[in-house]
């Protein structure tokens, strides 16, 4: 198995490029562009897989990956709608740079590792036969159980995404907008306002009520100037409702999060 | 001396015939407790009568099978019935059994037969208390507990039996769960019974990892295959087993505390069977104790210090229940003394073991019904005169008391002298100090026991012109002062109206009673019980350079005994005897009313440094585990300094930790592959 | 190529495959079931043939393992029914048949866990007046953090009356059925790709079911997400080991593998490596520490049923991959590796014991429980000797239904209209509940692994295991954590019969037949097992992998 200079030359070109997508994707604020370094990705990777005389494997990673399924993707980015950005702000301390020094010294070790190995003659070799007829073969027959139990995996997906996005409520009456209002000005809360979403510690997520960092902070961004006077009056009721003791060591620290996420981008 | 041992170990049989069944003797009982404890309520109203049936008729199938086993030749009567292979892995196999051997079917009797009679006594008893059910499963459970105990045939079934009489025993002191001072006795038994289970539990474990097994036979015969020190280490951890549930010392303090519980449970379970528990360890483990002479030595040390000391608090005490309990101590302690000796006491022990369940048992009820007709008053200060008024009860405790007190040719007579004698052997020092301790021992013996018959039954009855005690009851007094009841108005004169107890209560104290007078005769003359143990115990051993001559120790012990009861008379029955506890008195005097500081010293020695080592761990535990833990995250994650942020709930903190374990791996791996 | 011909290059064996296709057949048409029936029969349907699947699958892994029939890898090479397969198969589906039960119960929770509109629900109870489920979670203590569901009655609006009983997701059966097939096959897979596939079927229905508890859908669905990302992040890990070793070997196949490691000399880095990033990925499931992170908040968060199911049989099925994957495609270089593993057992009975006791919610215990019994386990797994693998079988069989019992006895301790996670809600339980407070006592003492219950056997088969083959240092570090561990197992034990229960304390619910059926037959098998265990170490010792 020797290498020629073209293939060579073509590895050099598009190995960086894969990479460099590969980073991009991680490491953009936009979901869009995440996508799009995403096929910049496979597109490349593709390229590849024709160089080493895969043609079919290259192709298809084409249509069907950068094709279909990463123009889903940017299909359901753009509907959900592109400024819904994830919050950066890193509350852990040390948890980024713990986490480069990890990441780094793991793919040191892994780099480490195959390098060591080049040289000594690999193993891996291509299947017999045709090009299609080799993945035919392996499919069908070499591998047929995998290749059967991930239809199983396709229906759990799909029974799952409907379980999960089917509201349920298809039985109960539509509330018009009068029961509504009517409805808010009777409501729990005894005044104007909204009430918190269902099955979190919150009270309330009106204007009034500062959104909480996910260590339990009051957001400073969250404050509204206008209505300064009520946000500091509750702003001690806030602190203290949503920091837990230092003995729970459960799970709710992230529901603050996600509360002060959800007010953030209300506010 | 092993050679010489092994050889005398009889041959083990498969049981056959009536014995094959012998798992009936346990399941009997076991049934009733199930039935009681799972049928609720709907049982109230005949429970009792079951239990009653159930032991009855495990005590007729022990007589059974005693004379299917007095049928057989001597060499024949130790009989094996494997029930069940726990498991069996490689070398190793744990299985459960009984066995049918003299010693065995001994203690089935007298647990059964005594059993029986406490039940029937229970059902007048308990005539009128709500839980009644309850206790009589309790009482089952213990029967059961008990049999699994004395027919075992390995230290493991022995254990599982070990522990099933340490929780029944535990549930019934704490019977009266309103009672405070019952949850702390309880506590406290629970809890010194633990010292003693630990000392068994690691006996047997160095038995299994040395021997690969823990079923008698193979122990007994491979146990000259370890070395010295390991047959001494597992003498005196079973010794501490014994210690803890027979009330030895230095274990001894939880016994009368015990005495908290119904009346009934303290004949039975802690004076005629399951405090005896430990001499019929001892006993069983005989081929063990046979290759120490230290075990041996610790043995009859345990045994004569823990008699004295019951002798000597027993003169001390004012409440009728604590007096018969540490006479027990004082009792067990002879019977412990006598094991310690080897083959020359065995059969003695276990010959006092018997005649004094027989006549604890029933001294012990005949507390229990003096107490029933006297509104549950303990103190003897406030009885008196009681002899009208209940002469069964009056007749029966007499006969009781005559017996323990070694009166001639009453059961005590002839069993404690057999201990006396075999103590009085051996080299001189150790012939003098055992055996005179024992002598002395007879004596105080002699004088508790009379204080307590004169201050009870005899004298003026002094509960006809008492004053209404002093509300609110103040329970600092209670290590101090007999236990009293906290109602106001309990203690006037009105509420006493002494009457002799119902027949199903006198009933089983008349056949005690009967036991207590001719037991002793029946089973030691002519070497009766000496010569059934033997396939169990070996022959039974003269005693050779007694100290005293064997034939003049009888004497002895009665003069002495004369004595003690003398001064008793001169001391007690002459002069009034103060209603109030006299509280200016002689230091001795108050070292016996404190336990002889035994509760202090328990206090100092072992609850002080519990305190400490649970506050030092409590401290490492907030300091030591707490910081690690805090350590490790601060180092792995980089979190915050606040507590246990391993698990912060952040999942991105989560993968770190994953990350930072695969790292390590990976890298220890390939540090390891690639040298 | 005739269809005859074409299983026969494949080596299709139906009588070897049977439990597996019958269990994925099962769940597909299970599937159709759901979109087939009127949704007031579904429940009752799905419950009858899930449990009719799996009892018969159960069946055919009878037959099979008594019918004499030898040791085959099937399917070309793909699989491997050998007999500790057949053992982990049927300890799966044993462990399947009180999941699905307790699954499918309504009886503890009104509507069951698994309800699919908890808000109609609670109107409709409202309305009726047969007390209230509206939360009242905005005013709890927020470090209690269990069941917190955010459901705010709503006053006046008009609904249905309550002529049905309250829907539930019925999804959940053909979830359970495809999660059990991944089990079936991971543990019985003979390739790492198959593994991985498999893998990834058990895994992604538990995914959806933890985030099922819509009642605290939050708590649950944060749950599921955790899971879900963690996972992704654990398989990841495995396929990039399984990339380096194919790398190695050429072939994916475990005995390939062994084959490659004792041939002619290769990178022996990439085989380490690989096998580093293989184990990270398979710890992951077994919640082996320090993989276990995800163990807590899942137990936690996830619907009790669900925990009980993914802390039994996961285990199950992991454990059964890993042992597969050290005997057949490192056992010949195990004295290589093994070094490094022990620290990992060790670090995970650490783990799981420290971090256990300062636990105050009763599922997060179990969890760092299962972190430290996860590391006995592992013992097992680590002595590559035909007593190691029977002892780590059992040990599997007996944990599996000890845990499922716990489970299902923590879900009828009830406060307000949620599980009474925390251990207060314990204290005087013997009082409000006897068999209930013995039965979980019962429990507590065989994951302490008292003698007589099944805990001890299995701790003694796995520690005498570990002991014959030279791990006394382990063997000893697992001694003083199960003895560390005792500790809280007792303190749970003692708060229940030594302590006053408080006024305001949880309630104990009466549990319908379903989860009644369920607890018994675990605490019956934790028993049977404890008295009697020489069968069940019969049967998983009764032969060794074939790769």
């Amino acid at each position: 198995m020797t290498t020629t200079i073209g293939e060579a030359i073509g590895f050099w070109i598009l190995g960086p490029v894969a990479l460099a997508g590969g980073l991009g994707m991680v490491f953009s604020r936009n979901a869009v562009h995440s996508a799009l370094w995403l096929v910049l990705t496979m597109l490349s990777l593709g390229v590849i897989y024709m160089l080493q005389a895969a043609p079919f494997l290259g192709f298809t990673q084409i249509i069907v990956y950068t094709g279909a399924i990463m123009m889903l993707f940017v299909f359901v980015l753009m509907m959900v709608g592109r400024d819904a950005s994830d919050s950066v702000v890193e509350v852990l301390r040390g948890q980024r740079v713990a986490a480069a020094v990890l990441g780094i010294g793991l793919a040191g070790l892994m780099i480490g590792a195959v390098a060591q190995s080049v040289g000594v003659p690999l193993a891996a070799g291509a299947p017999s036969g045709s090009n299609v007829g080799g993945l035919g073969l392996l499919v069908f027959q070499r591998y047929l159980l995998a290749f059967e139990l991930t239809s199983a995996l396709i229906i759990t997906g799909a029974v799952g995404a409907m379980v999960y996005t089917f509201a349920g409520r298809a039985k109960s009456k539509a509330i018009t907008q009068k029961e509504r209002v009517a409805e808010r000005l009777r409501g729990p809360l005894e005044k104007f306002g909204s009430r918190s979403g269902p099955g979190v510690f919150a009270t309330a997520d009106s204007v009034a009520t500062p959104a909480l960092l996910p260590d339990g902070s009051v957001a400073p961004e969250s404050l509204s100037a206008i209505i300064e006077a009520t946000a500091r009056e509750r702003l001690g009721h806030a602190t203290e409702l949503s920091r837990p003791g230092d003995e729970h060591d459960t799970a709710a620290h992230s529901h603050h999060a996600e509360r002060g996420e959800i007010q953030g981008s209300q506010t | 001396m092993s050679s010489e041992l092994l050889s005398q170990l009889p041959p083990v049989a498969p049981a056959s015939g009536a014995g094959s069944a012998a798992w009936i003797l346990v399941a009997l009982p076991a049934l009733g407790a199930a039935v009681l404890f799972l049928g609720g309520r709907r049982t109230d109203r005949w429970g009792h009568l079951l239990g009653t049936a159930t032991v009855l008729l495990s005590f007729v199938y022990g007589v059974v099978l005693f004379f299917s086993a007095l049928a057989l030749p001597g060499e024949e009567r130790v009989r094996d019935l494997p029930l069940y292979e726990w498991f069996a892995s490689g070398s190793l196999s744990v299985e459960f059994g009984l066995r049918l051997d003299p010693l065995s079917l001994t203690f089935v009797l007298l647990i059964t037969g005594v059993g029986s009679l406490i039940h029937i006594y229970s059902v007048g008893y308990m005539a009128h208390d709500e839980n009644r059910r309850k206790f009589f499963a309790m009482l089952n459970l213990f029967v059961a507990s008990m049999l699994v105990l004395v027919l075992g045939n390995g230290f493991l079934t022995l254990y599982l039996g070990w522990e099933g009489v340490g929780l029944a025993s535990y549930l019934l002191i704490g019977f009266y769960v309103q009672r405070p001072l019952a949850a702390s006795a309880a506590k406290k038994a629970f809890l010194m019974n633990r010292v003693g289970d630990v000392g068994l539990a690691l006996a047997i474990f160095i038995l299994f990892a040395q021997l690969g097994t823990t079923q008698y036979t193979e122990v007994f015969a491979r146990i000259g295959e370890l070395s010295p020190g390991a047959v001494t280490a597992v003498a005196l951890l079973l010794l501490l087993g014994a210690c803890g549930k027979s009330g030895q010392f230095p274990l001894q303090a939880w016994l009368p505390d015990a005495m908290e519980g119904p009346t009934p449970v303290s004949a039975l379970i802690h004076a005629a069977t399951m405090v005896t528990a430990g001499v019929y360890l001892v006993a069983r483990s005989h081929p063990i104790y046979d290759l120490t002479p230290t075990g041996q030595l610790v043995v009859t040390i345990v045994g004569a210090v823990t008699l004295l000391i019951g002798a000597i608090v027993g003169c001390a005490y004012d409440d009728i229940k604590k007096v018969l309990a540490y006479s027990t101590v004082s009792q067990i302690g002879y019977m412990m003394l006598a094991v310690g000796l080897g083959p020359i006491g065995y059969a003695a022990g276990l010959a006092h073991l018997l005649t004094h369940g027989f006549f604890k048992a029933g001294l012990f009820l005949g507390a229990g019904s003096v107490m029933h007709g006297m509104a549950d008053e303990t103190d003897m200060r406030r009885f008196g005169g009681l002899w009208r008024h209940m002469p069964i009860t009056f007749a029966t405790f007499t006969l009781g008391y005559l017996a323990l007190i070694g009166f001639p040719f009453l059961s005590g007579f002839y069993s404690k002298d057999l201990i006396i004698e075999a103590a009085l052997g051996g080299s001189p020092v150790r012939g003098w100090l055992l055996g005179g301790a024992a002598l002395l021992a007879a004596g105080l013996t002699s004088f508790y026991m009379t204080r307590l018959m004169l201050m009870t039954f005899f004298g003026p009855e002094r509960w006809r012109s008492l004053t209404p005690r002093s509300a609110p009851w103040d329970p600092s007094l209670e290590s101090e002062a007999a236990p009293q009841h906290p109602e106001p108005g309990h203690g006037s004169p009105e509420h006493y109206h002494p009457h002799e107890s119902p027949p199903s209560m006198t009933v089983p104290m008349i056949v005690l009673a009967i036991g207590s007078v001719g037991a002793g005769a029946f089973l030691v003359i002519g070497e009766r019980l000496g010569g059934w143990l033997e396939p169990s115990i070996g022959p039974v051993r003269e005693v050779e350079e007694a100290v005293i001559p064997t034939g003049l120790v009888p004497g002895i012990a009665s003069v002495l005994m004369l004595l003690g009861a003398g001064i008793a008379y001169l001391t007690v029955g002459r002069r009034p005897v103060p209603v109030e506890r006299p509280q200016r008195v002689s230091l001795p005097v108050r070292a016996a009313r404190a336990d002889l500081y035994a509760n202090t010293i328990n206090e100092k020695a072992i609850a002080r440094p519990g305190i400490w080592l649970s506050r030092a761990l409590v401290y490492v535990d907030n300091r030591g585990v707490d910081g690690a833990v805090n350590g490790t995250a601060a180092l792995l994650g980089g979190a915050s300094g606040r507590a246990r942020r391993t698990q912060t709930g952040f999942v991105r903190s989560y993968a770190l930790t994953m990350l930072g374990g695969s790292l390590v791996l990976v890298a220890a791996l390939l540090a390891v592959a690639l040298p | 190529m005739g269809s005859q011909s074409f299983s026969d290059a494949l080596g299709v064996d139906y009588g070897a495959l049977a439990p597996l296709l019958i269990v994925l057949g099962g769940a597909c048409v299970s599937v159709l079931l759901e979109a087939v029936l009127p949704r007031v029969r579904r429940r009752s349907v799905q419950l009858v043939f899930s449990l009719a699947v799996v009892v018969v699958a159960l069946a055919a892994v009878i037959i099979r393992a008594t019918s004499g029939a030898g040791d085959v890898v099937v399917l070309a090479g793909s699989l491997s029914v050998d007999a500790p397969g057949l053992f982990l198969w049927g300890t799966l589906l044993a462990l399947a048949v009180p999941s699905v039960l307790m699954l499918a119960d309504r009886s503890v929770e009104p509507g069951g866990v698994f309800v699919a509109d908890p808000e109609a629900l609670a109107e409709a109870q409202e309305r009726v007046g047969a007390g209230s489920l509206r939360s009242t979670s905005s005013g709890l203590p927020s470090g209690t953090g269990t069941d917190t569901h955010g459901v705010v009655g709503r006053r006046g609006g008009a609904g249905p009356e309550p002529t049905t009983p309250p829907e539930m997701h019925t999804e959940i059966f053909p979830f359970v059925l495809f999660a059990l097939g991944g089990m079936l096959a991971f543990s019985a897979a003979n390739d790492l790709l198959t593994m991985f596939v498999a893998l990834e079927v058990l895994s992604l229905p538990l995914y959806l079911l933890c985030g099922l508890a819509r009642r605290r859908r939050l708590l649950s669905q944060e749950a599921a997400v955790k899971y879900f990302l963690l996972g992704a992040f654990a398989s990841a890990f495995f396929l990039y080991g399984v990339a380096l070793l194919y790398g190695y070997a050429g072939s994916v196949r475990l005995a390939d593998i062994a084959a490659s490691a004792a041939g002619p000399l290769r990178s022996d880095a990439l085989l380490f490596a690989g096998l580093a990033l293989l184990v990270v990925g398979l710890m992951f499931k077994a919640s082996v520490g320090p993989f276990h992170t995800w163990t807590p908040d899942v137990y936690q968060g996830a619907p009790t049923p669900v925990t009980a199911f993914m802390a039994a049989c996961t285990k199950v099925a992991a454990f059964g991959a890993i042992l597969r994957v050290f005997t057949v495609a490192f056992g010949t270089t195990a004295l290589e590796w093994r070094g490094v593993l022990w620290a990992v057992a060790i670090a995970s009975m650490v783990i799981g014991t420290v971090l256990g006791i300062t636990q105050t919610d009763l599922k997060r215990m179990v969890a760092y429980s299962s972190v430290a019994h996860a590391g006995f386990i592992l013992i097992g797994c680590l002595a590559i000797t035909p007593a190691g693998l029977s002892g780590t079988l059992f040990y599997l069989l007996a944990y599996g239904f000890t845990t499922i019992a716990i489970l299902g006895l923590v879900s009828l301790v009830r406060s307000g209209d949620g599980e009474a996670g925390h251990l207060s809600g314990y204290a005087g339980l013997a009082q409000r509940s006897p068999v209930v407070a013995a039965a979980l006592s019962f429990c507590l003492l065989a994951l302490a692994g008292v003698p007589l219950t099944s805990g001890f056997t299995a701790k003694f088969a796995v520690f005498s295991a570990g002991l014959a083959d030279g791990m006394a240092p382990l063997v000893i570090v697992g001694l003083v954590c199960s003895a560390i561990a005792a500790f809280f197992y007792l303190r749970v034990i003692v708060l229940m019969y030594f302590s006053d229960p408080a006024p305001d304390g949880p309630t104990v619910s009466l549990p319908g037949p379903m989860t009644t059926v369920a607890i018994t037959l675990g605490v019956a098998v934790t028993l049977l097992l404890g008295v009697l265990p020489t069968a069940a170490l019969e049967w998983a010792g009764a032969g060794t992998f074939l790769g």
